[in-house]
């Protein structure tokens, strides 16, 4: 494959997985959040912030790791057909549908940019009597999105380098 | 044959609710518009969440929405005044005089047109009660207490101790039982009881921070535009229709509930101290006066009504 | 377009996309994205998104990665092992004594986690092996791990009713506890089935050896004490809750930190358990939170359409039906699509369209989503999609071939049924016990 191509996959999936990695650890970001929640309601008032933070945690979690769930391959496919197929007959299916999914990620990400610039536009924010501005989760969704795209984009070129029976270095 | 026009409204309200706050007069405008046009109704949350909904009217990803302006957030001077504005009206028939009669109706509309929004016409709702677990009888008992409100009434009942907490409307009753809720703030008797909301709270708090909600009806401009002018009054009288339905439907209800409802035990706190919180009403409202111009003004009516209505005597104010 | 004819188009591209092995989630929401761009006018491009900002607003998906995380711990860590050895022990010397230990100790995992892959890990890894070097027979053990795993979205705490929960507008609380008799009925059903088998034919299910019997008294009442740990969890989780000291999500927080911590008391907690569960509740909580997206963004697209008028009608004016027949054909469909489709995409999807006809109907929503998590369970058996089939591929030791995996379930399957219809014919078995506990 060309090297630039190689570079591409090198470098988008060493990203992604590091910020698949950093996302995972905010599983203990959630459960810090919801036990001081349980604990300020307890032992002294309760706090505004803690479940609108832990939501937007939730969100920075399932779509920052978005990417690295992809290279883990932990996204379920109905396997009736592909679990028999070989990895090339896998590969050329594959290399078709995966622009159902880059689709799919580019309608998000144009519908999160327009959420995203709306926010800029009116400094909105949330209806809650915390009231965070909302632009850095939506920011955050949106950068999840792209990184997703670009990783669907690197699984591509690995399906066409399978198909073409060649190694990306 | 398909309709020539349809539009989507979704409204804050869900089934239960929109049974009689939105629906027969939906029904009725597209009983009477027929081929020409038909208004496909949604309840909250159903095809956009209720914190995208003025984004998605102002972008015709929907064409209409029944809500009030706190809660929908709109990006509007107006905001704060929708929904409950604290101590801002007595009874139901205060709203449409103040915005026909004393101007809050052309500010609306002013302020929605800027953002591209067509404001269609406001209506009253039910007063603004608590629902709770435990009985509230003095303002100790609100300290700590997590209600579900709107944004503004939340904003003022904390001075008062109290943790707003905002989740989605249909979530509300699940809430109360999961934990995440202690008690509502966002309607009458009426409301508490056609929603379910009385059958997972114990008492009703019979003093209120507001006689009644305010709520419009909104379409996006273009849409708005498009339509031909007979469908444009063929609107404004279902609007009206729906905004006299629910004048007797809640006015009756809350006496009828106060009397013969079985589920709420009813609890007050005394009028002398109840009376402290309207006068901290009356300092949240210079507060959102030196916001900006458009408040000050709105503020201004705010005050001019009531001392008319106070001057007025009775049945319009008593004491 | 009709709208019966958009709902059509919509299903069929999907499963045509799904049949290619594209990932669940990129099918439902590459189709709810070209529908809407194609059919709903202005601004429908915007609708898959507006979906992500509704599932931000669904709180109790929190509890969707604090369950996967103790599920995973535990069999990670294999604190099941003593569990798994306390049954060994005590249920060995009967014919099939194993396999219906292996069923106790399925409930018991359960009862520690919210959805059925820890089982399923914990069973295909700790069950499995043991099994088959004690010459139990490989088809009816394969069927006893899967229908076992089942379990773990009907027995509380369950993310399966957590979903229902937010989509039915139910109590959770009382949604679990009515999933707790039923699980318990199906778990016995199982084990009677087993039971009759091996007596039948105690080659099914050979008594363990003398020398494996031997086991004396003392270490026998030591491993029993094994058994204390799943209760504790699930009580330092549960009580909290139904008492309402503490809400759901704060619960499923507490109940993470417990299976960490009995981990760490164990001295079970390595790096490589460690970071194991870590990236397997990140890749699980991923496919789950994005199939659910996705679903949110498809049904949103699917009603703005008009496509659930059309489906409603269809069943509540068009057939003309009694109330019990609809529910019956509910249930059918939900079968039949659940075969094919992936069962947290169908909730999504359908629950929207069947769960306010099913109120409408007059029947009780609590009792409905019993009824429905049941169906789920048989969804995620049979073939050709399910969960199941594809962790058990990924697990199952290699004597264990595909034609085993398919071939193991019919009786189980069969067993789910029979449950399926008594929770219909008597809701009192659903009903029961959230009944007496939130005092109606
Ligand atoms: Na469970
Ligand atoms: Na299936």
């Amino acid at each position: 494959m060309p090297g630039f191509i190689c570079a591409y996959v090198t470098y988008v999936d060493a990203f992604n997985r590091r910020i698949g990695r950093l996302a995972m650890y905010g599983i203990f970001l959630m459960v810090g959040v919801l036990m001081w929640s349980s604990i300020s309601k307890t032992f002294f008032m309760p706090s505004l912030w803690t479940l609108e933070s832990a939501q937007f945690l939730m969100v920075a979690y399932y779509v920052l790791g978005g990417a690295y769930a992809i290279q883990l391959n932990a996204n379920v496919r109905m396997d009736l057909f592909y679990g028999n197929w070989s990895p090339v007959k896998r590969a050329w299916f594959d290399a078709f549908t995966v622009f159902f999914l880059i689709f799919y990620l580019a309608v998000l990400l144009y519908g999160g940019f327009e959420s995203l610039m709306y926010s800029f536009d009116y400094g909105q924010r949330s209806r809650t009597a915390w009231r965070p501005y909302l632009w850095p989760i939506k920011a955050v969704m949106c950068f999840g999105f792209v990184m997703m795209i670009l990783q669907a984009i690197s699984q591509l070129f690995k399906d066409i380098a399978l198909i073409r029976g060649v190694a990306i270095k | 044959a398909k309709p020539k026009i349809t539009w989507r409204m979704q409204t804050y309200a869900g089934p239960a609710l929109a049974e009689h706050v939105v629906k027969p007069a939906i029904e009725m405008f597209n009983r009477i518009a027929g081929e020409e046009m038909q208004i496909e109704l949604y309840f909250a949350d159903q095809l956009v969440p209720t914190g995208e909904l003025f984004r998605a009217l102002q972008k015709g990803i929907i064409d209409a929405v029944q809500s009030d302006d706190d809660s929908m957030a709109s990006p509007t001077e107006v905001t704060t005044f929708g929904g409950y504005f604290p101590f801002g009206s007595r009874y139901s028939l205060d709203v449409p005089v103040l915005f026909n009669q004393y101007g809050l109706g052309q500010i609306w509309e002013e302020e929605y047109a800027k953002v591209g929004v067509k404001h269609l016409s406001a209506g009253a709702w039910d007063p603004c009660h608590f629902a709770t677990k435990k009985p509230i009888t003095s303002l100790n008992d609100l300290k700590g207490l997590r209600v579900f409100t709107f944004p503004t009434a939340g904003r003022f009942l904390a001075k008062f101790g109290v943790v707003p907490v905002s989740i989605p409307w249909e979530d509300v009753e699940m809430a109360m039982q999961t934990g995440e809720l202690d008690g509502i703030a966002w309607s009458g008797i009426t409301e508490d009881y056609t929603v379910g909301w009385a059958n997972v709270t114990d008492y009703f708090l019979t003093n209120n921070i507001s006689g009644a909600w305010i709520g419009s009806f909104f379409a996006n401009m273009d849409r708005y535009n498009e339509l031909p002018a007979h469908l444009k009054d063929l609107l404004q009288l279902t609007m009206d229709s729906s905004h006299y339905y629910r004048q007797w439907w809640y006015w009756g209800g809350e006496a009828n509930l106060r009397v013969n409802g079985t589920k709420m035990k009813l609890t007050s706190i005394p009028d002398e101290e109840w009376a402290t919180v309207e006068a901290e009403a009356h300092k949240f409202w210079e507060t959102i006066a030196k916001e900006s111009p458009t408040k000050a003004k709105v503020v201004e009516i705010f005050k001019k009504y009531n001392a008319d209505m106070a001057k007025a005597g009775r049945p319009y104010r008593y004491g | 377009m009709s709208y019966g004819v958009i709902a059509a188009a919509m299903f069929s591209l999907m499963m045509l996309l799904m049949a290619t092995g594209q990932r669940v989630f990129a099918a439902i929401g590459a189709v709810a994205a070209i529908a809407a761009i194609a059919l709903w006018g202005t601004g429908g491009v915007e609708i898959p998104f507006t979906a992500a900002m509704k599932l931000m607003n669904w709180y109790p998906m929190l509890t969707l990665p604090m369950f996967i995380f103790m599920g995973y711990v535990l069999s990670e860590s294999k604190i099941a092992d003593d569990l798994y050895k306390m049954f060994h022990v005590w249920m060995g010397p009967m014919p099939g004594g194993l396999a219906i230990g292996t069923i106790g100790l399925m409930v018991l995992v359960s009862a520690m986690n919210g959805l059925s892959v820890a089982g399923m890990a914990i069973g295909a890894t700790i069950a499995l092996p043991e099994l088959l070097k004690r010459k139990y027979d490989k088809k009816m053990v394969t069927g006893v791990i899967q229908a076992g795993s089942s379990l773990g979205i009907l027995v509380p705490p369950s993310v399966v009713l957590v979903l229902y929960a937010m989509i039915a507008r139910q109590p959770v609380g009382q949604l679990w506890l009515a999933g707790i008799v039923p699980g318990l009925l199906m778990a016995t059903l199982f084990i009677v089935y087993i039971a009759v088998r091996c007596r039948m034919n105690p080659k099914l299910g050979p008594v363990l050896a003398k020398e494996e019997r031997a086991v004396p008294m003392p270490e026998k009442l030591r491993l029993l004490g094994a058994g204390m740990l799943p209760l504790a969890i699930f009580a330092v989780m549960m009580v909290p809750f139904v008492n309402g000291w503490t809400s759901l999500v704060e619960s499923s927080a507490i109940g993470a930190m417990a299976s960490l911590l009995a981990a760490i008391l164990k001295r079970r907690l390595t790096r490589k358990v460690f970071e194991n569960s870590m990236r397997s509740t990140l890749g699980i909580s991923c496919m789950f939170m994005w199939i659910i997206l996705a679903a949110l963004g498809f049904g949103a697209v699917f009603d703005g359409l008009g496509a659930v008028k059309a489906i409603e009608h269809l069943f509540t004016e068009q057939l003309g039906l009694s109330p019990w027949t609809i529910l019956i054909l509910m249930q059918l469909s939900f079968l039949i699509m659940g075969t094919f489709l992936d069962d947290t995409a169908m909730l999504v999807i359908v629950a929207p369209l069947y769960v306010p006809l099913v109120h409408a109907l007059g029947f009780d929503l609590i009792w409905y989503g019993v009824l429905y998590t049941v169906t789920s369970q048989i969804a995620y058996m049979t073939p050709p999609f399910g969960y199941n089939l594809f962790l058990m591929r990924a697990m199952a030791p290699p004597e264990i071939s595909l034609r085993d995996i398919y071939g193991s379930i019919g009786p189980f399957v069969a067993i789910m049924l029979v449950s399926l219809i008594l929770i219909m014919v008597f809701p009192q078995l659903a009903m029961w016990l959230p009944e007496t506990v939130y005092g109606n």
